[in-house]
C-alpha cells in the first residue's frame, strides 16, 4: 500500500514538473535576436533581470517596480532569475539568458569582481546591459544606475544638524555591516553632513549588520552607558527601528528622535514607520528600477543613446509628505 | 508483496556490491533502480528537448554553449557530491563540505595574491588543508563516538570562522600577472574552456575525480571495506574491518575534494571570500540521494551521484530557459529531490 502512494507521489511529481515546464514554454519563443540592429518599437522584447538576492525586501522592491514599469510597455516582457546571494548561481543565472538570447540584461550584481567577466560576454554580444545598483569592474556594460549613499549619508548629517539639533546634541549612529560600501558612504557622508554644525556630536555608535534584531541588542547596550541621547542615526531602517524598540522598552522612545534610510514602499518599510511616528525622518534609497526600464525604452524602442552612469537622488521623508511619497512611489 | 520487496532488497544488496547486466525481468527492474539517476537524468534530459524554447527552429536547450554551461555549474557541487557520497556511504554526513569550499578559495586567493604563493604550492596547500579538516573531523566522530552530523555542523561553522580569520572578513580579488597583489597567470586555466573553446575546465576535472571515484569505489578492497561499514558497522569491525581508518579515510576524500571545489570556484570567479559556498553541503547532499545513495549507508553509487547532480543541473537549466517563475523553481526542485527519495524507498522497502 505504502509503495503504491509512494509511487502515485513520485508520478504526479513528475507530472508537475512537466506540466511547468510546458506552461511557460511560451516565454522565450518571441523577440529579436540580440544582435545590434535596433528593430524599434515594431519589435518585441524579452529582458532578462538577474538579481543578486531576492531575499532582502529592497531587492523584492527593485523586482517588482520592475515588473510593474514592464507592465506598462506593450513590446516588453521580463524574466527574473535570483541568485540567492550566490556568485556563482548569478553567472549562471547571466548564461541561461544568454543562451535565452535576451534582448537586454538588467543586473544587480551580487559582488563586482566575480560578475564582471559574463556582464562584459554579455555586452560584447552586443547586448544591451544595464547595472543596477552595485558596481561591477571595468566598463564593459551599458549603463550604471544608482544611487549615492555618500549624498544620502550627507543629507540625513544636514537634516539632523539643521531641523532636530539646531542647537546642537548628542547623536548616536547604527551602523551597517562592516566593509560593505554602502555603510562605509552612510557613515562618511554623515559626518559630512553634521560638519556645518560643531554642537553635534556622534557620542557612540553601534554596529548593527544591517538588520532589526541586531540594531536593538546594540542600541540596548548603548543606552545602558549613555544618560543623554538626543538622536539616533542609523544606516537603513530595520535598525533604526531596532532601537526604537529598545528605548521604549526602557520607556526612553520619548527622550530621543529616530532617523533612518531606505524608505521602502511596502507595509514593514520605513516610510510607514515615519506616517506612524517611529521614526522622525527617513531617506530613500531608490531602487533604480523604474529607471532601468525607461533605459530600456530609450535603447531599444528609441533607439537611442543613454548615459553610462546616472545617479538617482534621495527624498527625505517626514510626517509632511511621507503619504505623499509612499503613493508616488508605488505608482 | 512483502515477499516481493524483500525479494528486491536482497538482490539489491547484492547487486551494489557485484554490477552485472541483468537477465530477468526482476532484475531488469533492479537495474533501473539501481541507476535510477542515469535514467531519470534521460527523462528529465529528454522533457528538456521537447520544452525547450526554440528559435528560428533552434533548440535552444540543445546549442553546444547551453550544454556546457549546465556541465560547467554542476562540476563544483558535482565534486563535493562524489566526496559526500564516500561519507554517506559509511552511514555518515558532511555538513562542513560549504565551508570547507569558502575556506579553499579564500585561501588560495590570499596565499596567491597576498602571500605571493606559486599556484602549484597554493593547491596543494589548500587540499592538504581541506584533507586534514575532514581526517580531523572523522577522527573526532569516530574516536568519541559523536554523530558525524554534529562534528561536522562543528566543522561548518569552524571552516567558516577561518575563512573569515584568513581573509580579515573580506572577499580576496584575483587579478592575474607578474608580482605582489596578482596572482600568477597559470591559476587562470580554472575559468577557460579547452578544445575549441567548449569544454569548461571544471568540467573536465569534474569527470577526472569521477572516474577516479569509480575506479575506488569497484575495484579496491577500501570500497569493500566503506560497502560494509555502511550496510552493518558492527559485524563490519568484527570481521576485522579497520572501521576507524577506512571512517577517517571517507572524511579525509570529502574534505579534499570540497577544497578542491573551492579552487576552482576561485579560479571561477576571480574571487576568493568567506562567504563562497554558504549551503553547497546541502546541493551536494541533494545530489547524492537523487543519485539513489542511502542515507542509512551501505547502498549507491557514485555513478548514481554524478547522473544525480548533472540531473539536477538540467533541471535548473530547463527550469531558467522556460521562464518559470522563480518561487515556483524552488518548489519543483524540492518535489523532485522528494520523488527520488520516494522511489529509493520503494527500491529498499524492506529497510
Amino acid at each position: 500500500m505504502l509503495r503504491r502512494v509512494l509511487f502515485v507521489l513520485t508520478i504526479a511529481g513528475l507530472a508537475l514538473v512537466l506540466a511547468a515546464c510546458g506552461g511557460g514554454g511560451g516565454g522565450g519563443d518571441q523577440g529579436s535576436s540580440g544582435g545590434g540592429d535596433c528593430e524599434g518599437p515594431d519589435g518585441d522584447y524579452l529582458i532578462g533581470m538577474s538579481q543578486a538576492n531576492v531575499a532582502e525586501p529592497y531587492r523584492e522592491v527593485m523586482n517588482d517596480d520592475i515588473q510593474r514599469a514592464v507592465d506598462k510597455v506593450p513590446q516588453f516582457e521580463v524574466q527574473f532569475a535570483d541568485a540567492a546571494q550566490d556568485n556563482a548561481k548569478q553567472v549562471s543565472d547571466v548564461e541561461n539568458f544568454l543562451t535565452q538570447q535576451v534582448d537586454l540584461l538588467i543586473i544587480s550584481p551580487n559582488e563586482a569582481a566575480p560578475l564582471t567577466d559574463v556582464v562584459a560576454r554579455v555586452h560584447e554580444q552586443g547586448i544591451p546591459v544595464v547595472v543596477l545598483d552595485r558596481k561591477v569592474n571595468g566598463d564593459a556594460y551599458t549603463t550604471f544606475i544608482g544611487a549615492d549613499n555618500f549624498a544620502i549619508g550627507e543629507k540625513a548629517g544636514q537634516y539632523i544638524s539643521e531641523e532636530l539639533l539646531p542647537d546642537g546634541g548628542n547623536v548616536v549612529e547604527l551602523k551597517g555591516l562592516p566593509g560593505s560600501t554602502p555603510a562605509q558612504e552612510r557613515a562618511d557622508g554623515f559626518r559630512a553632513g553634521i560638519e556645518g554644525n560643531s554642537g553635534v556630536e556622534i557620542v557612540d555608535s553601534g554596529v548593527g549588520d544591517w538588520l532589526r534584531e541586531k540594531g536593538q541588542q546594540q542600541f540596548e547596550a548603548i543606552l545602558q552607558s549613555n544618560e543623554n541621547i538626543d538622536v539616533v542615526y542609523s544606516h537603513n531602517d530595520p535598525m533604526a527601528e531596532g532601537a526604537y524598540l529598545a528605548a521604549k522598552s526602557v520607556g526612553r522612545q520619548g527622550d530621543m528622535e529616530f532617523t533612518g534610510i531606505d524608505a521602502l514602499p511596502i507595509p514593514s518599510g520605513g516610510i510607514r514607520a515615519v506616517e506612524e511616528g517611529r521614526l522622525s525622518a527617513t531617506f530613500v534609497y531608490p531602487t533604480g528600477g523604474r529607471e532601468a526600464v525607461e533605459a530600456a525604452k530609450k535603447i531599444l524602442l528609441q533607439c537611442g543613446d543613454v548615459p553610462k552612469t546616472q545617479t538617482l537622488s534621495t527624498t527625505q521623508v517626514t510626517e509632511e509628505n511621507a503619504e505623499e511619497v509612499y503613493a508616488e512611489l508605488r505608482r | 508483496m512483502t515477499e516481493e520487496s524483500n525479494r528486491q532488497g536482497s538482490a539489491g544488496r547484492i547487486l551494489s556490491k557485484r554490477p552485472a547486466l541483468p537477465s530477468g525481468r526482476q532484475e531488469w527492474v533492479e537495474f533501473l533502480f539501481r541507476f535510477q539517476s542515469l535514467f531519470g537524468l534521460i527523462v528529465v534530459f529528454l522533457a528538456a528537448i521537447a520544452f525547450s524554447p526554440r528559435r528560428d527552429g533552434e533548440i535552444l536547450f540543445l546549442s553546444l554553449v547551453n550544454l556546457t554551461n549546465i556541465l560547467r555549474s554542476v562540476s563544483e557541487i558535482g565534486i563535493i557530491a562524489i566526496g559526500m557520497t564516500f561519507v554517506i556511504l559509511v552511514g555518515g554526513i558532511d555538513l562542513s563540505v560549504g565551508s570547507i569550499l569558502g575556506l579553499a578559495a579564500t585561501g588560495s586567493a590570499v596565499l596567491m595574491v597576498e602571500d605571493n604563493f606559486g599556484v602549484l604550492p597554493a593547491v596543494l596547500l589548500v587540499l592538504l588543508i581541506g584533507m586534514a579538516f575532514g581526517a580531523v573531523q572523522g577522527f573526532v566522530s569516530t574516536r568519541f563516538a559523536v554523530q558525524a552530523f554534529i562534528v561536522t555542523l562543528a566543522g561548518l561553522q569552524i571552516g567558516r570562522g577561518l575563512a573569515r580569520i584568513w581573509s580579515g572578513g573580506q572577499g580576496v580579488a584575483i587579478s592575474y600577472g607578474e608580482g605582489k597583489g596578482q596572482a600568477p597567470e597559470s591559476f587562470s586555466i580554472l575559468s577557460e574552456r579547452v578544445f575549441n573553446g567548449l569544454v569548461p575546465v571544471p568540467a573536465l576535472i569534474f569527470f577526472i575525480v569521477g572516474a577516479i571515484a569509480v575506479f575506488v569505489l569497484n575495484k579496491t578492497t577500501f570500497s569493500r571495506h566503506v560497502y560494509a561499514i555502511g550496510g552493518n558497522e558492527r559485524a563490519a569491525r568484527i570481521s576485522g574491518v579497520p572501521v576507524m581508518r577506512v571512517k577517517i579515510t571517507v572524511f579525509a576524500i570529502s574534505g579534499m575534494l570540497a577544497a578542491l571545489a573551492g579552487i576552482i570556484h576561485a579560479g571561477q570567479l576571480s574571487q576568493g571570500s568567506p562567504n563562497d559556498g554558504i549551503a553547497y553541503e546541502l546541493d551536494a547532499i541533494a545530489a547524492v540521494v537523487v543519485g539513489g545513495t542511502s542515507l542509512m549507508g551501505g547502498v549507491g553509487s557514485v555513478v548514481g551521484t554524478i547522473g544525480g547532480a548533472i540531473m539536477l543541473g538540467v533541471l535548473n537549466n530547463i527550469l531558467a530557459l522556460n521562464s518559470i517563475d522563480i518561487n515556483t523553481q524552488y518548489l519543483i526542485k524540492g518535489l523532485v529531490i522528494v520523488a527520488a527519495a520516494a522511489l529509493l524507498s520503494l527500491r529498499s522497502g524492506d529497510r
